[in-house]
């Protein structure tokens, strides 16, 4: 069994809330991990995320926030066998940490990022992060958030060369499929996994774990194109 | 005898791979920027990071991965970087970062020399810590002091500050390396590097890779044995320069570029010039307890000066020269 294989046992049990998405995605990442033949080093930064490092029973770093992506990059380079992933969430890899990913993308360094695309900084309360939808209630934006959520489909397109996926903890086998050919890829990938926040956010506006679940199963729509998603689309976009 | 013409960011450069560097990040500022043109001659991984606070992150997971990496900057980056410090000292990390002062605060006068950043390389970072400093005072030992820099980091399992300044990373100076090679054993890496356990670095406070975020006796444990292993490591690097002059009743205490501008006073004082500023140096407590007064000379307004009286628990009289001038004259006017 891959969890009991890549799960630190010392930590007794993942921490994340009752109905998270972090849960499965949790065992899906360690699924892929089992058909991965180089050592691993998962890096993560800070958030509900970032606690991701601490679960996985291998080398692994829980740095700065924001940060993850540097440290990855820096591993990479002094060793460049290994097989280096991110994990960490949308507020640390979008939002203070934003430079890094832009960056890391257009050099194209050969890393694979995974983002837990919750919509909120979770941990902190559920405040508005820069993925959070327009007029979106948060704790920080009591009538409505403002301003558009971040792009970053966009951001990682303009490169020529880019490996942007998305997915959600909803489709499991899409999620193995689109994490296994991100860990393959020789380049810069980034992977988005759609997982609102439940307690935090889901919660507040009134929709159960199970609402949601149910949202993004009837309103995503997986694709084999390789065109830039629409808004409810899940799929790659790869250029090598 | 091979003796050779090198400026100070050159023999930065040179101590550090004779130290064992092999993977260096930084970002371009003045008066460190010549660094990268340097390492780009040698077997060194070299990366231009995105900006200050990438440089010193990919140096930490560099470093962890095996490699004895380095980064260096002037005042601004170096106040970017000392999240990033912070955490290579709460994951052990090897790791030498060089700040070559320039007047600050700010952007302030990039090109004139500075010893403005005291105070940050001790207590630049949030939290307890338990900093390293260096600050050599010529371009032999800017080499010397990067490669016991290295040593030291090994053995502290810590980030070590190496301070310069923009008049000492510039200088010029003909330098006979081979006799500091003689002198200087290089420390090995004993830390094993990442991919090859299943360990588990955080920031957070751990006890055997489980964080203990609650538990103020792990955090306690922790420090403690952090700050003994440190301090340990300090005691075979206490690095030193005394000029006694028997008839003086007065200690002048300077470091770095400053003390080379005041060596004339030799004739009338005695001099004191720490290398190790941090940890204070134990034998300072006995060899002041000699004088009537003591003066520190720095280009500051009395950062190392106020550091000195808490340790030596008495008045000691500052001589602050602000502005990155360095004038013997102002100096003898003021003494």
């Amino acid at each position: 069994m891959s969890y009991e294989k890549f799960f630190r046992q010392e930590m007794k049990e993942l921490g994340w809330c009752p109905g998270c998405g972090l849960h499965s995605i949790f065992r899906d990442i360690c699924d892929v991990f089992n058909g991965i033949n180089e050592e691993i080093v998962v890096i993560s930064g800070i958030g509900c995320t970032g606690r991701a490092a601490g679960y996985f029973n291998l080398d692994s770093i829980h740095g700065l926030h924001g940060r993850a992506i540097p440290l990855a990059v820096g591993i990479k380079m002094a060793n460049p066998e290994l097989k280096v992933v991110v994990i960490s969430g949308d507020g640390d890899l979008l939002g203070i940490g934003m430079n890094h990913l832009i960056h890391s993308a257009r050099r194209n360094d050969n890393i694979t990022v995974i983002c837990n695309y919750n919509e909120v900084f979770a941990m902190t309360g559920g405040q508005v992060s820069p993925t959070t939808k327009e007029d979106a209630i948060t704790l920080t934006t009591p009538k409505g958030n403002l301003y558009q959520p971040i792009n970053i489909q966009g951001i990682l397109l303009s490169n020529k060369k880019h490996f942007y996926g998305r997915t959600s903890y909803v489709f499991r086998e899409h999620l193995k499929k689109t994490l296994k050919e991100a860990l393959n890829h020789k380049g810069f990938s980034f992977v988005e996994i759609y997982s609102p926040c439940i307690i935090n956010y889901s919660n507040k506006i009134g929709k159960s774990a199970a609402d949601v679940f149910k949202e993004i199963n009837k309103e995503y729509k997986i694709t084999e194109n390789n065109h830039p998603l629409k808004d409810n689309e899940l799929g790659i976009i790869k250029n090598e | 005898m091979s003796k050779s013409l090198l400026s100070g960011n050159e023999a930065i450069v040179e101590g550090a791979v004779k130290a064992g560097l092999k993977f260096y990040s930084s970002y371009p500022i003045t008066p460190a920027s010549e660094i990268m043109t340097f390492i780009l001659k040698k077997d060194v991984t070299f990366i231009q990071a995105e900006d200050e606070i990438a440089a010193i992150n990919m140096c930490i997971g560099a470093s962890l991965a095996g490699k004895k990496s380095m980064t260096a900057t002037s005042g601004p980056g170096f106040s970017l970087k000392q999240e990033g410090i912070g955490l290579a000292f709460k994951l052990g990390t090897p790791l030498v970062i060089v700040d070559s002062q320039r007047v600050g605060p700010s952007t302030g006068m990039p090109t004139l020399g500075s010893q403005g950043d005291i105070l940050q390389a001790k207590h630049g970072i949030h939290g307890d810590y338990i900093s390293i400093v260096f600050y050599p005072n010529s371009v032999e030992e800017l080499y010397r002091y990067t490669l016991e820099a290295f040593n030291i980091s090994e053995e502290a399992l810590s980030p070590v500050i190496l301070l310069s300044d923009g008049y000492l990373s510039r200088m010029y100076e003909t330098v006979d390396l081979s006799l500091i090679n003689k002198k200087i054993k290089i420390k090995n890496r004993t830390l094993s590097p990442l991919g090859s356990s299943k360990r588990h670095f955080t920031g957070l406070t751990s006890e055997n890779n489980i964080p203990k975020t609650k538990d103020s006796i792990v955090y306690k444990n922790w420090y403690l044995q952090r700050k003994k292993h440190i301090l340990n490591a300090a005691k075979r690097y206490n690095f030193f320069e005394y000029i006694e002059n028997k008839n003086s009743d007065t200690l002048l205490i300077a470091y770095g570029i400053t003390s080379r501008a005041i060596l004339p006073l030799k004739n009338n004082f005695s001099i004191f010039r720490p290398i190790r500023l941090f940890p204070i140096l134990d034998e300072l407590k006995e060899i002041s307890k000699n004088y009537k007064r003591i003066i520190v000379i720095e280009m500051n307004d009395g950062q190392y000066k106020h550091e000195l009286e808490a340790f030596l628990k008495r008045d000691i009289k500052g001589i602050g020269l602000l502005g990155g001038k360095i004038s013997l004259e102002e100096i003898k006017n003021e003494l």
